[in-house]
């Protein structure tokens, strides 16, 4: 069982590994690159948009709960823009994009493998993987950082909505107090660390997909797995990113 | 065209061992394919037809022995030897493996684009129109697979297959799911592709009828072994029940 673990993690680092060294190799394969970014960035914002926007405004409910105790409800949108900056932002999008993308990539080469599209690919003499497993791992490192961008604004906004309703705050003063003592260091780490959860969830999805040999079957553990894993990988690389980021910025730990 | 004449063979096997986990597939396989030679190869299912396919494009590595196409051993190549290699093929899957989300014209686009920079999108337009018109799907291009029948989709696969002009195309079970009329249909326009082409070809099918027209050779494989290769009239003077079973004409 141990040993079965570790032989599947050192199967998918390699297959991470064999990513990173196609991705500077040409050809670059731009138009399904483009593809990719269109179909995981653009097909994926509304939802990450949608959660953030619903979330900032729950959040903001449940804050407002506890801070009213206190008589801090002035604090609250500058713990709603750290919350979404730090943690929130950066994980709710990765376990979305793990959820919608990391399925769809799964069952996609799953289907492609069990239809023999990927052998027809590599008998066309076009590298499969670079073709297929570079692309995708490109655009899901890239776009989820944007991604997260734009579930933190969102977020924001939707803490607004629920401060404006229940407070009149208005947009001025809102953004304000969201933006004060808010420094670089706040989103700048946390943001980028997303790219690396963008590269896992990709890494661990295709490399499900593209290995599967069991038909129909297949297909289905594959989006299974795809998802399971790699939401909880990103989970645990959290855990260690996160004492990364405090490490080299130790402000941030305060 | 025999051997002799046309230099060294587009395809050879030489005591080709193919095995998955404990079973063996194929058991010092051997034959030979000359150039603009038609091989069928006949036998039940499961008895290694597509495996044979798959290891002359080298999908597959052989255990032991050699698979030699156009005098290169498959399994001493790297990747750029295979990829220079298999640009001499095209393969017409069983299923045609169509790439979904792409329309027929990007399926055949893609292998051009990638395998032929140098051509302008115009000339790739004009290749794309020609081979689509010659499996008689000119109207179809921009169609995606799954509006297509089970006919339509063999035809655009064996256009993607024929789109880089290969000398030697591979096709697995061109009959299969087909009715007859379709089935006889796809067996001339591979006859047509054999004496317009010249192309080197082998076939794996179950369709005796419809290999009978297309095949100078036919090799038959019996539990992983190789019960007998030659031509058409050469097997049927052979007086071996088991053999007969496989290559005999039906209604």
């Amino acid at each position: 069982m141990l040993k079965s673990l570790f032989d599947s993690i050192g199967q998918v680092a390699l297959f991470g590994a064999k990513a990173i060294r196609d991705a500077w190799v040409p050809p670059f394969e731009g138009e399904y690159l483009l593809m990719q970014f269109y179909e995981i960035g653009v097909g994926s914002f509304f939802l990450v948009v949608a959660s953030g926007l619903a979330l900032g405004v729950v959040m903001t409910l449940h804050t407002r709960s506890t801070l009213v105790q206190f008589g801090a409800t002035a604090e609250i949108p500058v713990f709603q823009s750290l919350a979404f900056f730090n943690e929130i932002g950066p994980l709710v999008a990765a376990l979305l994009m793990a959820g919608r993308v990391g399925a769809g990539i799964g069952a996609q080469l799953a289907n492609m493998r069990a239809t023999e599209q990927i052998d027809a690919i590599e008998t066309l003499s076009v590298d499969s993987f670079k073709l297929l497993v570079v692309t995708r791992v490109i655009a899901c490192t890239v776009m989820l950082p944007l991604l997260t961008m734009f579930m933190d604004a969102a977020g924001i906004f939707g803490g607004f909505l629920s401060e404006h309703i229940w407070s009149h705050l208005s947009w001025t003063l809102y953004m304000q107090r969201a933006f004060d003592g808010v420094a670089l260091a706040d989103f700048l780490p946390p943001t980028l660390k997303t790219a690396v959860f963008g590269y896992l969830i990709a890494v661990i999805s295709c490399f499900y997909g593209y290995n599967t040999n069991e038909g129909s079957d297949g297909v289905r553990k594959a989006a299974t797995n795809s998802v399971v894993v790699s939401s909880l990988v990103v989970i645990l690389a959290d855990v260690i990113l996160v004492k990364c980021i405090f490490f080299l910025f130790p402000d941030q730990a305060i | 065209m025999t051997e002799g004449q046309a230099g060294v063979a587009a395809i050879a096997f030489e005591q080709v061992e193919k095995g998955f986990d404990d079973r063996k597939v194929l058991d010092k396989v051997s034959f030979t394919v000359a150039q603009g030679e038609a091989l069928c190869i006949l036998g039940r299912s499961g008895t290694g037809k597509s495996v044979t396919l798959k290891l002359m494009i080298g999908l597959l590595m052989a255990d032991a022995g050699k698979v030699l196409v156009t005098g290169k051993d498959m399994s001493a190549l790297d990747e750029h030897g295979l990829v220079k290699v298999r640009r001499k093929m095209g393969y017409l899957f069983q299923s045609a493996a169509l790439f979904d989300s792409f329309t027929v014209n990007e399926n055949l686009c893609m292998p051009l684009h990638r395998l032929d920079p140098n051509k302008s999108p115009e000339e790739i337009k004009r290749v794309v129109e020609e081979t689509l018109g010659e499996v008689g799907l000119a109207k179809d291009g921009n169609k995606m697979p799954s509006a297509l029948s089970g006919g339509m989709q063999k035809r655009a696969g064996l256009a993607r297959a024929l789109v880089l002009q290969p000398e030697i195309l591979l096709v697995d079970e061109p009959a299969s799911g087909l009715d007859r009329i379709t089935a006889s249909e796809i067996d001339a326009l591979l006859m047509k592709v054999k004496t317009e082409r010249h192309t080197t070809m082998v076939i794996v099918t179950h369709d005796i009828n419809g290999a009978r027209k297309i095949a100078d050779k036919f090799a038959v494989l019996d539990q992983g072994r190789l019960l007998a290769f030659g031509t058409p009239q050469e097997l049927d003077s052979r007086n071996d029940n088991r053999l007969q079973q496989f290559i005999a004409e039906r209604c």
